[in-house]
């Protein structure tokens, strides 16, 4: 990396910080709201207004800062846009991560920012919008929890793990039997307990702060890891395939 | 009653004063030891805030009777009488106690004639007191509390947790329950790690039921409380009517949706938490430090 580039990607997560922070208000706001609720995939996929209000305001201000960059977005990709990651500085956008708790005011809805420069990720910005708290990391330079240094567990026994982990949208009998397969296999290590909060991003930066030590999921799209994987990289942890491969960032 | 008003705000002062020890401890290195299973924890704390709680109850209320978790797993006899009786769990969710998973709470109910009089639940961490009194509504941080009122099961999100027991029978009867709920489909489930938290999520409006099987009466004695007080109802996971010692709860936001848990939900094997007077622990043995 130049000196230039590496000036300008700290730039580009300052930008991210704040409008994070401004897109987390207006979450904020809207969870009081009544909410207009779609379905994508699945009916349990949920989509709202706000989803996509939240990520056309986020990509607007970084296109008017950035007009060179391109963009990754949960909702525009939903509309259409082609999901291509190329060597091109690309920002990977969940605006609402946890729909569904988002609908019901569950407590746990979080927006993500990652970035990616050359197809490597650079950096990612987490913000939870019910508490506040923000999680950020930049390559090479340390994960940080509302600007206090974070680190992973230091556990390597799964018989005293707390592993999180998460349903998805996918409610057929086949998908239902892998999940319960998997969770009695964990559960019988024994690991010390499963927990499902709702939102992947906030999940896994509970990786990162140590309070749990694995998360596991199928079907998470790359809007819902990219910026997680930078935070839990630079807390000392790992990032992996379902299978024990090398983690393909937009492999499900 | 106003009688029991004053007790109940003593129980918050003192769920307050021990909510200091237990974050004190949270970041801490912990000594863990295990109770009924590899996935049932106790430490220190848990054992010094009960004795804490306790002690300053009995100062301030010398004839008060008591059920606590560790003192119940340390030989004490569990017993509800019709004398007044605090019913109180130290530490709700010690497995994220330990791990510093941020959701932890202090669980105190009281009740009178076998009755609930008040629930408090404090999760600590996020410094969120709940509270209610019977016949007076429900509260959180003086916010008042209403449930969803949500009566369609496929809107509703469903909140529960695998619990403690590590068996063949049980995982998987709580896995299969998750897995027939979830093909309904209702949608979502989820599982924060305390029983008391999970049920006040329920009294917020922000999950619409909660069901359980396996833990104890501390864990859900005051929560139950803070649901029906925020409009919602508790059953059995028979649909029968709730019975705190019988290890099984559903709580709702409103009955349609508790009723078709209860079609869906199966329970495994558990004895009352009032029907064993020989209830030993095995003292528990340190398993590991550093955590």
């Amino acid at each position: 990396m130049t000196s230039t580039e590496i000036k300008c990607w700290g730039e580009c997560m300052d930008v991210a910080v704040q409008i994070a922070h401004k897109a987390g208000k207006v979450v904020q706001e809207a969870v009081k709201q009544e909410k207009r609720v779609s379905s994508k995939s699945t009916p349990t996929d949920l989509v709202t207004e706000a989803d996509q209000q939240v990520e056309d305001l986020i990509i607007s201000t970084l296109r008017e800062k950035f007009p060179s960059h391109r963009f990754i977005g949960e909702e525009s990709s939903a509309a259409g846009e082609k999901c291509i990651l190329t060597d091109e500085p690309t920002w990977i956008i969940d605006p609402i991560d946890g729909t569904c708790n988002f609908v019901h005011s569950f407590p746990m809805v979080a927006v993500s920012i990652g970035f990616a420069v050359k197809k490597e990720l650079e950096f990612g910005v987490i913000y939870h919008c019910f508490d506040g708290t923000l999680y950020t990391a930049r390559r090479g330079h340390g994960a940080f929890c509302n600007g206090t240094p974070i680190q992973v567990s230091k556990e390597k026994d799964i018989s005293k793990a707390l592993i999180l982990t998460e349903i998805g949208a996918k409610r057929d009998p086949a998908t239902l039997e892998i999940f319960s397969g998997n969770m009695l296999k964990l559960l019988s290590a024994p690991a010390h307990g499963v927990r499902i909060i709702g939102s992947s991003t906030l999940a896994l930066c509970h990786i990162a702060t140590g309070a749990a030590e694995a998360y596991y999921q199928y079907g998470l799209h790359c809007w819902d890891i990219a910026a997680a994987a930078v935070i839990i990289r630079e807390a000392g942890g790992c990032v992996i395939d379902t299978s024990g491969e090398p983690w393909d960032g937009c492999f499900r | 009653m106003a009688e029991w008003t004053e007790c109940m705000n003593f129980g918050i002062t003192i769920a307050r004063q021990a909510s200091k020890v237990i974050l004190e401890a949270f970041r801490a290195k912990k000594d863990v030891m295990l109770k009924s299973s590899p996935a049932d924890l106790v430490t220190e704390t848990d054992q010094r805030v009960e004795k804490m709680l306790i002690s300053r109850i009995r100062e301030r209320y010398p004839t008060h009777k008591f059920i606590g978790e560790e003192s119940v797993a340390a030989g004490e006899k569990l017993e509800l009488t019709d004398s007044p009786t605090w019913i109180i769990d130290p530490i709700d969710g010690t497995v994220n106690f330990v791990h510093r998973f941020p959701f932890v709470a202090i669980s105190i109910a009281f009740a009178v004639n076998k009755q609930t009089e008040f629930g408090i639940v404090y999760s600590c961490v996020e410094d969120k007191m709940y509270r209610a009194q019977r016949g007076g509504g429900a509260f959180v941080n003086d916010v008042p509390l209403h449930t969803s009122g949500q009566e369609d099961i496929t809107k509703s999100l469903v909140v529960t947790e695998i619990g403690a027991e590590r068996d063949c029978l049980a995982l998987c009867t709580m896995t299969t329950n998750i897995m027939n709920l979830l093909a309904i489909p209702i949608q979502g489930i989820r599982a924060v790690g305390t029983a008391a938290v999970d049920m006040v999520l329920v009294a917020t409006g922000g999950a619409d039921a909660y069901y359980h099987i396996g833990m104890h009466c501390w864990d859900i004695a005051a929560s139950a409380l803070i649901v029906t007080e925020a409009g919602g109802v508790v059953l059995d996971t028979d649909g029968s009517e709730f019975d705190m010692m019988s290890r099984k709860v559903i709580a709702a936001s409103s009955m349609p949706v508790a009723k078709r848990i209860a079609q869906v939900v199966r329970a495994f094997p558990c004895t009352r938490d009032d029907e064993d007077p020989a209830r030993v622990n095995n003292g528990g043995h340190c398993i590991s430090s550093g955590l």
